[in-house]
């Protein structure tokens, strides 16, 4: 299957060999240094939803972009962001009305969004084309998509780098961010920032599964660090290791490389949770024990 | 010195106004203590005044400062104290109107930094996650950061809510050294002890001014009791 991607003709990603694991491969390592360090700083503003949300609303940009421009992947990238761009600046909007908490405003906002791309897509291009839109295919990774998802990573590293501080600020104490008069802006582009990696991955690996590759890492990342910059160098880690053994077990079992990766990436954070050093299972129960062994003093 | 001038404030939410044609101006250069009874409309008044708020009608003007120099304090903080971020990095956020979002934290910096940090007690605790302090310890990280943001107004809303009485007295001096630098400090409270000691000027409030002026004068048991009898008013029609 090749979905709605750059077509291969007769090409399915098992078969491709090892240009398309290549490809592939470099593409998920440049989400990897993207996306995770993104998903960090979701989850210590606890906004994991956001992400799963904004993954959803960019379907109907792309869905959109399929009926004007058929598989054009130009097309498809750009409509994807345009809708990203309007789900968080619609929700923002409906957050600052402060009559819906800013996660309800994202859900009023993005499942319409999904709904509408779903409907568009069955009625005009047939189930095969939303599943790939869903979980993905890693053939549609041409070298067009090569470079957004590099572009995708360098553009957030470099505003990561430039913006932390802000970024920080805003997702430590937004309130106080907004007293300082920034906060607005910063917010959005963060979350521009998320969709474009979200953009950069969805057609290789499913808009779900793109953002599992950024949430997911980044949770395991809690067990090893404790500061931020920490984490998000872990996630990165967690991230590039799951993509890599997931797309060599993917090429072996002949399926799509996206589920497979997030699975990869579930399994390190179960290893992680169990041996990470902060506050993982091991640790905690080691400490338990030795203050068990020091009670009967008590 | 900044003096804030309320001219025909009124302030409310959603359309119904708590706060009504309020005028009058804060002593510049001193410490005033906001005092009411709950729902008075303190916060209301303090979030206006640093900007977060806009009003109904009427303006709040800055003198001698502009609104970019004001540091505001919020009740609960609105910290998320999950966040995963040190002691030292939290009080580093105050540099932020100072350095702009690309300026870097340089020596100068650093040394205000743990002057800020030493002056709220926390020296040796600069890497510790947030996270990992206790309710006082975290109140006095914040004020740190409100040094750090020498600004010449400083906005407090409640800031000694739930602290044990060495903290209370520890952040009060705080305080009373902005007082003393002429910075120009507003600072909600809701005990009359602290209010006296703190603050030289006092503004008894009840979403209306009751009386307002030197604390000796102004926190006197009439001005109290007559608040307090607003608030009677205002909530027993709520209730209705």
């Amino acid at each position: 299957m090749n979905g709605i991607g750059l077509d291969l003709p007769g090409l399915a990603p098992a078969a491709a060999g090892g240009v398309i694991v290549k490809t592939a491969a470099a593409g998920a390592l440049s989400l990897a240094f993207g996306g995770a360090p993104l998903g960090t700083l979701l989850i210590a503003r606890r906004m994991s939803l956001m992400g799963d949300a904004l993954s959803h609303g960019i379907l109907l940009g792309a869905a959109a972009a399929f009926l004007l421009a058929g598989r054009d992947p130009l097309a498809l990238t750009v409509g994807a962001l345009i809708a990203a761009l309007v789900v968080t600046g619609l929700s923002s909007l409906l957050a600052r009305t402060r009559r819906l908490p800013e996660d309800a405003a994202f859900a009023v906002v993005y499942l319409p969004a999904l709904a509408a791309g779903v409907v568009l897509m069955s009625r005009k291009a047939g189930p095969e084309a939303l599943e790939a839109m869903l979980f993905g295919a890693a053939s549609a990774l041409d070298r067009g998509g090569l470079v957004l998802a590099a572009s995708a990573a360098s553009v957030s590293l470099v505003a990561l780098a430039l913006f932390i501080r802000g970024f920080v600020a805003e997702s430590v104490d937004p309130g106080f961010t907004r007293a300082e008069g920034a906060g607005g802006w910063l917010h959005l582009l963060f979350m521009m920032l998320v969709a474009l990696n979200l953009v950069a991955g969805f057609r290789a690996f499913g808009a779900l599964m793109t953002v599992a590759l950024m949430m997911i890492p980044a949770a395991g990342a809690r067990f090893w660090a404790r500061g931020w910059a920490g984490q998000a160098g872990v996630a990165v880690l967690i991230s590039a290791a799951a993509s890599g053994a997931g797309l060599v077990v993917a090429a072996r079992l002949g399926v799509e490389p996206g589920a497979v990766m997030t699975l990869c990436a579930a399994a390190l954070f179960a290893g992680s949770g169990l041996f990470g050093v902060n506050g993982g299972v091991l640790v905690t129960l080691a400490g338990r024990r030795r203050l068990a062994g020091r009670a009967p003093v008590a | 010195m900044a003096r804030i001038r309320i001219c025909g404030l009124s302030l409310g939410y959603a359309g119904e106004p708590v706060i009504r044609g309020m005028d009058g101006a804060f002593a510049e250069g001193q410490a005033t203590a906001v005092i009411g009874p709950n729902g008075a409309g303190k916060s209301t008044l303090i979030k206006a005044l640093a900007g977060l708020i806009a009003p109904m009608a009427g303006v709040v003007t800055i003198e001698g400062a502009s609104r970019r120099d004001i540091a505001y304090l919020a009740q609960d903080g609105g910290v998320d104290r999950d966040f995963p971020i040190s002691v030292e990095d939290l009080v580093a956020l105050g540099f932020e109107r100072r350095l702009g979002l690309f300026g870097g934290v340089g020596v100068a910096e650093r040394e205000r930094l743990s002057t800020a940090i030493a002056a709220v007690g926390l020296t040796g605790l600069e890497r510790r996650p947030i996270g990992a302090l206790s309710g006082g310890q975290f109140q006095r990280a914040l004020f740190a950061r409100v040094m750090v943001q020498d600004a010449p107004v400083i906005l407090l809303d409640e800031p000694f809510t739930g602290l044990d009485a060495r903290t209370t007295a520890a952040l009060g001096e705080v305080v009373r050294r902005w007082a003393g630098e002429g910075r120009t400090v507003l600072v909600a409270l809701h005990d009359l002890d602290v209010a006296r000691r703190l603050c030289g000027q006092a503004l008894v409030f009840a979403r209306q001014v009751v009386a307002w002026g030197p604390s000796p004068q102004t926190l006197t048991a009439e001005s109290i009791e007559r608040a307090r009898a607003l608030a009677e008013g205002w909530s027993g029609r709520e209730a209705a």
